[in-house]
């Protein structure tokens, strides 16, 4: 079964950096994309008065954006736009996910946000509290990386918490589609305070992190390659810019224990990695639904 | 690209309950559309801004006024019901009066509606200054010493000019309160206006008042006014306190049974209303009478906010829940205001009659965001102005506004009385909705357009102010007349496809069985 992709689009910048992203995810996948533009709906309008004149042709100009947003995906790639009414982006997001089957959501950075940087908005943010699939942000600009460039390695945020598994799952899964080699990384913080709870990530230690890589390589099906690495700072935001990144890099994060079951929820130290990560970020839900774990 | 198209069409036949969801039939409920019409008429706002001059016009009479004053408003609703059943289109007055009567009239039609709801936007704002300084002085019970500050042009521009661009901010992300926040806001609204007006009635019981009139019957009675040019300008301001009800009648398919729910929810609405007006009317002449005392309501210098000065006496320590109810009343309404010139400027843009621009819609927040902005900046620059040149700066917008809703809504009531030419006589219920009612509706208000024009220019009308001794009100409308006039001229020369009917064409459905639908909706388009 093909895998879907939902694209969250505005007619924005960061609207066309996740058509570009996606479009370049789906192109090295052989997935199928699904660009949704969430319109909002009119049962949220208490104070002004609702317009059916006004509703239409926000409807025409919905069908005009999604029309520039299919003209922008390379050739050869399957795709279909979707104009969707729901309460908020997130929830239009996720419930079409839901109806689809899509395998992921791919959103853009917040307006705001300044060239390779990702940003978190308020309708990202309840995106990532809220979905059941994993989601990609992607950062401001992604849309001038040339489609040629591909995925080009798929870096691994690598813990042993519950969600590891589903992370390792889905990152086997994306490498196997795609073909991406696997850099599995461990974060070492030298001093850590107190409060880093990781979730995420836990490293006592380097030590430590070099049984969580060994294990994790020992995990990974046959035939799948994996580098490993330890990046080390004095913090979270410090190890990661040691690190390098290539410009058809993607990294996945799992997601924070504080998270429902198959829910997503970004722990502190994945929201301080995307302060410095300058590739999309994959964020993928604790554990899977049985029908997407036997896929 | 022509299969990635036919997609995104395709897509609107897959899932067919898109668009219909989209369109939220169904979604506003009987209660839901009452609170959405009180919310825009904003009773609370309206009667501190319109019943000083009011009484300066009619004296006792005021009653009366309100009753009539609601008869051109019902029967010009009715046409536009017509209308928007027949083209529903964010343009609405624009869009309806060019397919009427051709692009000129639908041009000015248009700016009509959008100078009124500017009007109204910088009095609305201004009262809202008025009574934050109000609230903020009864809450540190400091009396008079910061509500004086209101007083103060250069303060009181400024902290209106926040309170716009508060409200633009709002308006451009389209932030909603929670359904519930509205529905508590509304009823605390018309709880603290039964409350105030009982108030006074104990006052004038216990004999506290300021200057006890008993209630007589000839308050109700129009006759008794006595002159028709008090008749006539208490009139036009009438009709600015029922402006907004008609939003109630004009939701169809966007409630969840159309068939009934808006006659009702307009009924309830207003019904609800005329008890308020009615009640608070009566109230606080019989509290404070006509004279022009201290309190009086003849006293030219608490008319242009009569809450402002009568809470305080009437409800003592309780008076901040009027400034609080004023200020949330005028806070909501501010928002339902600013979409309708948003909408139609979007719609005139849209059509050619004004710059592309207009008719760009936010990518992110599916506001007519430069529409806004635009509207935003010509209020608060309308606002900054006036309060310098006139002395009584709410006064005279409010009776400038009502002369512009009529001109607006004049031309509307004509245009779906022309509109409809060819289908008057296909039934009882369409000669009375598409060509009596609308027609004697537009009478009315061309009438009281003229008269209070020809009025207005003596030098002591209204509140008095007047440039040169012409009085201030009839420069203003019109000021805002002939400039639309001068606007159109420059636009027909820059953009004539929409002058040459060739982008919103005129058009008159035939007269047939079955609903015109077929044959009008979308044409423009």
């Amino acid at each position: 079964m093909t895998v879907r992709i939902v694209v969250g689009y505005t007619a924005t910048k960061a609207g066309r950096d996740a058509v570009a992203f996606a479009s370049r995810l789906a192109a090295a996948s052989a997935a199928e994309l699904d660009i949704v533009l969430v319109l909002p709906a009119e049962g949220r309008s208490v104070i002004t008065p609702p317009d059916a004149g006004y509703d239409r042709y926000l409807r025409d100009q919905a069908d005009a954006w999604l029309a520039e947003a299919a003209a922008r995906v390379p050739e050869g790639i399957a795709h279909r736009e979707h104009a969707r009414y729901a309460d908020s982006f997130a929830e239009g997001l996720i419930d079409i996910a839901g109806e689809l089957g899509a395998g992921l959501i791919v959103v853009g950075a917040a307006d705001g946000s300044s060239r390779g940087r990702h940003r978190l908005g308020s309708t990202t943010t309840e995106l990532l509290h809220s979905s059941d699939v994993p989601v990609v942000l992607v950062p401001r600009g992604a849309r001038k990386v040339a489609p040629e460039v591909g995925i080009s390695r798929l870096t691994v945020a690598v813990g042993l918490r519950p969600g590891a598994e589903a992370l390792l799952d889905e990152a086997v899964a994306l490498s196997t589609a795609t073909g991406a080699p696997l850099r599995l990384l461990s974060l070492v913080t030298v001093d850590l305070p107190a409060s880093v709870d990781t979730g995420v990530i836990r490293i006592a230690g380097a030590a430590h992190a070099e049984d969580v890589l060994a294990e994790t390589r020992r995990a990974l099906p046959a035939g799948v390659e994996a580098e490993a690495v330890t990046a080390r700072g004095a913090s979270i935001e410090e190890a990661v810019t040691h690190l390098d990144w290539q410009p058809g890099e993607v990294i996945l994060v799992g997601s924070s224990r504080l998270a429902q079951p198959r829910r997503l929820f970004l722990g502190s130290t994945a929201a301080k990695m995307l302060h410095e990560i300058p590739v999309p970020m994959v964020v993928v839900p604790r554990t899977r639904t049985r029908e997407e774990a036997g896929r | 690209m022509s299969q990635q198209t036919s997609a995104v069409s395709g897509e609107d036949a897959a899932t067919g309950g898109i668009t219909k969801k989209g369109l939220s039939a169904g979604t506003v409920g009987l209660i839901g559309a009452v609170v959405i019409g009180i919310s825009c008429i904003a009773p609370a706002y309206t009667l501190t801004a319109a019943l000083g001059p009011t009484v300066s016009e009619v004296g006792f009479q005021v009653p009366a006024i309100i009753l009539v004053g609601f008869i051109p408003m019902l029967l010009v609703a009715f046409g536009y019901r017509e209308l928007n059943k027949a083209m529903p289109d964010s343009g609405t007055s624009f869009t309806w009066a060019a397919r009427a009567f051709g692009p000129w009239v639908g041009w000015m039609a248009g700016w009509g509606l959008i100078a009124a709801t500017i009007l109204v936007l910088s009095n609305l704002a201004g009262i809202a200054v008025d009574f934050l300084f109000l609230l903020i002085d009864q809450i540190a019970g400091s009396p008079g010493t910061i509500a004086a500050l209101a007083a103060e042009p250069g303060i009181n521009v400024a902290v209106c000019l926040l309170f716009m661009l508060g409200a633009t901010f709002v308006s451009y992300r389209d932030m909603q309160t929670t359904q519930k926040l509205q529905y508590v806001l509304v009823t605390f609204q018309v709880l603290v206006l039964l409350v105030f007006s009982i108030a006074a009635f104990v006052h004038v019981a216990g004999g506290t008042a300021f200057d006890a009139s008993p209630i007589e019957l000839s308050w109700f009675n129009p006759f008794a006014v006595g002159s028709v040019a008090a008749v006539v300008a208490g009139l036009s301001l009438s009709i600015f306190i029922f402006w907004g009800w008609d939003v109630t009648l004009t939701m169809n398919e966007e409630t969840k049974d159309p068939e009934r729910t808006p006659g009702r929810a307009a009924t309830l609405t207003v019904v609800t209303i005329v008890v308020l007006y009615l009640l608070i009317a009566l109230a606080l002449l019989s509290f404070a009478g006509t004279g022009d005392g201290e309190l009086g309501l003849g006293n030219p210098d608490i008319q242009d906010n009569v809450f402002f000065f009568l809470s305080g006496p009437i409800l003592g320590p309780l008076a901040f829940l009027v400034s609080l109810a004023v200020l949330t009343s005028s806070a909501s309404s501010l928002q339902s205001t600013f979409v309708g010139p948003a909408r139609t400027l979007l719609a005139m843009g849209h059509y050619g009659a004004l710059p592309k621009q207009f008719a760009a819609v936010s990518p992110r927040f599916f506001t007519p965001g430069f529409a806004t902005v635009v509207a935003a900046v010509v209020a608060s620059g309308f606002y900054a102005v006036m309060r310098f040149v006139s002395e009584n700066v709410l006064w005279d917008t409010i009776t400038a506004l009502g002369m512009m809703i009529c001109f607006y809504y004049g031309i509307t009531a004509f245009a779906c009385v022309w509109y409809f030419r060819k289908q008057w006589f296909d039934s009882v219920r369409s000669f009375l909705f598409t060509m009596l009612f609308p027609l004697v509706g537009g009478v009315i208000l061309a009438v009281l357009f003229v008269i209070t024009l020809r009025d207005s220019m003596a030098p002591d009308y209204g509140s008095g102010s007047n440039i040169a001794g012409v009085g201030l009100v009839f420069i203003l409308g019109v000021t805002v007349i002939l400039l639309g006039v001068a606007v159109m001229i420059w636009q027909a020369v820059k953009r004539p496809a929409f002058f040459r009917g060739e982008t919103l064409s005129m058009d008159a459905p035939a007269s047939l069985r079955r609903r015109p639908k077929n044959t009008t909706t979308g044409g423009g388009r």
